[in-house]
């Protein structure tokens, strides 16, 4: 019989590594991921520090230099009316951005809950919420978002909550689905055990267990909703003139593809980056959180 | 004669649109302090079982179909949802096999185990977190200061079933019960955690009811045993007369199949056959198709016969006469 001093109860350190520190090693050896990091952190840096970078007003517009080429006065060139494309692009990017993280912030801020209530009270909530999400789904992304920013009217606060709506199934199905695995889960019966209320269940014991699926799932979207928004503005349904975006940008390039190129391609690139920013970073993320390889 | 803290009557649960009863009548008593084992194979309903008196059965597909349990005097299976929550973790607790899975891998160890303590005893951050340190100092876990603060994944296997002890003792529960709970651990860390649970079960009088199909941890643990096979109780009674003069034939069969040190002599001891699934579960006696002693008695269900001294068997052909070799029918594996 022991007792509580035996020395054979002794366990020694296992000399655990941190969860945060194994993360950054796994991200960090993903080459493609860092790029992605590097272009968001890029974009976003542009976006936040466009009212102080030094840029000529976006808005103001030059009737001597319409439509000309890049040169050292005008880095990237000039649009139709003789507005700077560099000082454009640097004020767009922030239109960009703040779509793709509010409509996807809106999805996920609504989606969330329901996939969540979805996946924990199954029966009748369950069913009413699936098939609401089925029929949301039934319908192609761009198309539901070109829909109800139609429906909402033409401007960008109308067309990111047109996103957020589109976007939401995605984000209802994951959330139930992910709630679901993670109710079979010895933890949970365990808290059960504990005498745990189901508020407490799932917030303290669900949401943290879901999160990670759910922020690749973000980091992904965030590029789909910059396309959409940028689609939705090159068909006028978002961002108005005269403040820019690069989806108008492009709306408006496309009349002069070819006497000015340069004010079709700046944007573009711009869109293809940062998209392909968030789609490495979401890779990235996806590979470094997959708990199976830790 | 003190009162049984937990009296478990008639105890049946059933799968939906099956036949017959998962759990069948299943009666114990638990005295405050006491150690019952509940033996069985794998699917006899022994989870089951726990799961019940916890409340936590998925209900659907299983509900229970009849019984009581009279826990402190009221019957936990007519109790509300809310009055079953307070109780569980609280005067009931419970540890589960698989200490790599039970915890939370999203909170500090300390939130767990606070966790709890704040649910029962409506404690202050602070407390519970003070309480959270002693637990884990009292289930010997090396620089709980710096446990408190970590996730699971930097704990052992052991350390995190440590941690589970120390989570369901955390509210100084009457009841404790442990579903296999060394099961996933390896032989020496076993020993440790058996040792912990005794040592701590004196300290506080908890009762606790241990699930288990290891006989070495029954021999080890067990004040009682209750032996189920098949959803029914074959044989309960004290843990020395069990062992000395088991009585119901699956009983001698599950004996004489435990390994021994020394030389090996013969092939293990097995019993031939496999339990009936839950769908095709026989009327009388469930053991009687790998019985060597069936015969047409059998066809109808035993009671549940009191032997003496609190020794009871459900079997028709009780007591059986041994000799020194036990079960001298049982087949080995030629």
């Amino acid at each position: 019989m022991s007792t509580i001093a035996d020395p054979q109860t002794q366990i020694t350190d296992p000399a655990p590594a941190r969860r945060g520190s194994r993360f950054w090693t796994k991200f960090r050896a993903n080459r493609a991921a860092l790029l992605g990091g590097v272009l968001v952190t890029f974009f976003v840096a542009v976006a936040l520090l466009a009212p102080v970078l030094p840029l000529v007003d976006p808005t103001a517009t030059d009737w001597l230099a319409v439509r000309k080429p890049p040169s050292p006065a005008h880095p990237f060139g000039t649009d139709e009316i003789g507005r700077d494309v560099l000082s454009r692009m640097g004020w767009g990017a922030q239109a960009s951005l703040l779509a793709g993280v509010v409509s996807v912030a809106i999805a996920v801020l609504l989606g969330v809950p329901l996939g969540m209530l979805a996946g924990y009270l199954r029966g009748w909530t369950d069913a009413i919420i699936s098939r609401m999400t089925e029929a949301l789904l039934a319908a192609p992304f761009l198309i539901l978002a070109i829909a109800l920013a139609a429906f909402l009217g033409p401007s960008l606060s109308n067309a990111m909550i047109a996103i957020g709506l589109s976007a939401m199934p995605i984000f209802i199905r994951l959330a139930r689905a992910q709630t679901l695995s993670v109710m079979t889960e010895d933890y949970v019966e365990s808290a059960r055990a504990i005498g745990l209320r189901d508020g407490a269940l799932i917030w303290r014991y669900i949401l943290p267990n879901i999160i990670p699926p759910i922020l690749v799932q973000s980091t992904l979207t965030i590029a789909t909703a910059i396309i959409a928004e940028a689609s939705l503005s090159f068909l006028g349904l978002g961002q108005q003139p005269p403040a820019p975006s690069w989806g108008s940008m492009l709306n408006i390039a496309k009349n002069f593809l070819e006497q000015a190129p340069w004010m079709a391609l700046y944007p573009g690139i711009a869109i293809f980056l940062v998209v392909l920013g968030f789609n490495l970073l979401g890779d990235g993320l996806r590979d470094a959180l997959d708990p199976r390889d830790h | 004669m003190t009162d049984p803290v937990l009296s478990v009557t008639d105890l049946s649960i059933r799968m939906q649109g099956a036949p017959t009863d998962l759990v069948d009548g299943l009666s114990f008593d638990l005295m405050p302090g006491e150690t019952l084992c509940v033996v069985g194979e794998s699917g006899c309903g022994k989870s089951l079982t726990a799961l019940a008196l916890m409340g936590l059965l998925p209900t659907p597909p299983l509900r229970l179909t009849g019984g009581s349990a009279r826990f402190a005097g009221r019957d936990l299976f007519a109790m509300s949802a809310p009055e079953r929550r307070q109780i569980r973790g609280g005067d009931m607790a419970m540890i589960f096999q698989e200490p790599m899975t039970s915890l939370n891998p999203a909170l500090r160890i300390g939130e767990q185990i606070a966790e709890s303590v704040r649910r029962h005893s409506g404690a202050s951050r602070d407390a519970a977190r003070q309480r959270a340190l002693e637990m884990l100092e009292r289930v010997r876990i090396p620089a709980p200061h710096k446990r408190l603060d970590e996730y699971p994944h930097q704990l052992s296997g052991g350390m995190r079933q440590r941690a589970m002890i120390a989570m369901a003792l955390a509210n100084d529960p009457s009841v404790l019960i442990a579903d296999e709970p060394t099961t996933a651990l390896d032989v020496t860390i076993q020993a440790q955690i058996l040792d912990l649970m005794r040592a701590l079960q004196q300290q506080s009088r908890t009762a606790l009811i241990l699930i288990t199909h290891d006989l070495g941890v029954v021999a080890e643990m067990a004040d009682k045993v209750l032996v189920m096979y098949a959803g029914r109780a074959v044989e309960a009674g004290p843990a020395a007369s069990i062992f000395r003069d088991p009585q119901h034939p699956y009983t001698i069969g599950l004996m004489s199949s435990m390994p021994s040190l020394g030389t090996r002599t013969d092939r293990l001891v097995t019993i031939p056959g496999v339990v009936p699934p839950p769908n095709a579960l026989p009327d009388g006696c469930r053991f009687a198709a790998r019985c060597p002693f069936a015969d047409a008695a059998c066809a109808a269900k035993p009671a549940f016969d009191m032997l003496g001294d609190g020794h009871g068997v459900a079997c028709w052909h009780a007591p059986i006469e041994q000799t020194r070799s036990p079960a001298p029918a049982m087949g080995a594996i030629a």
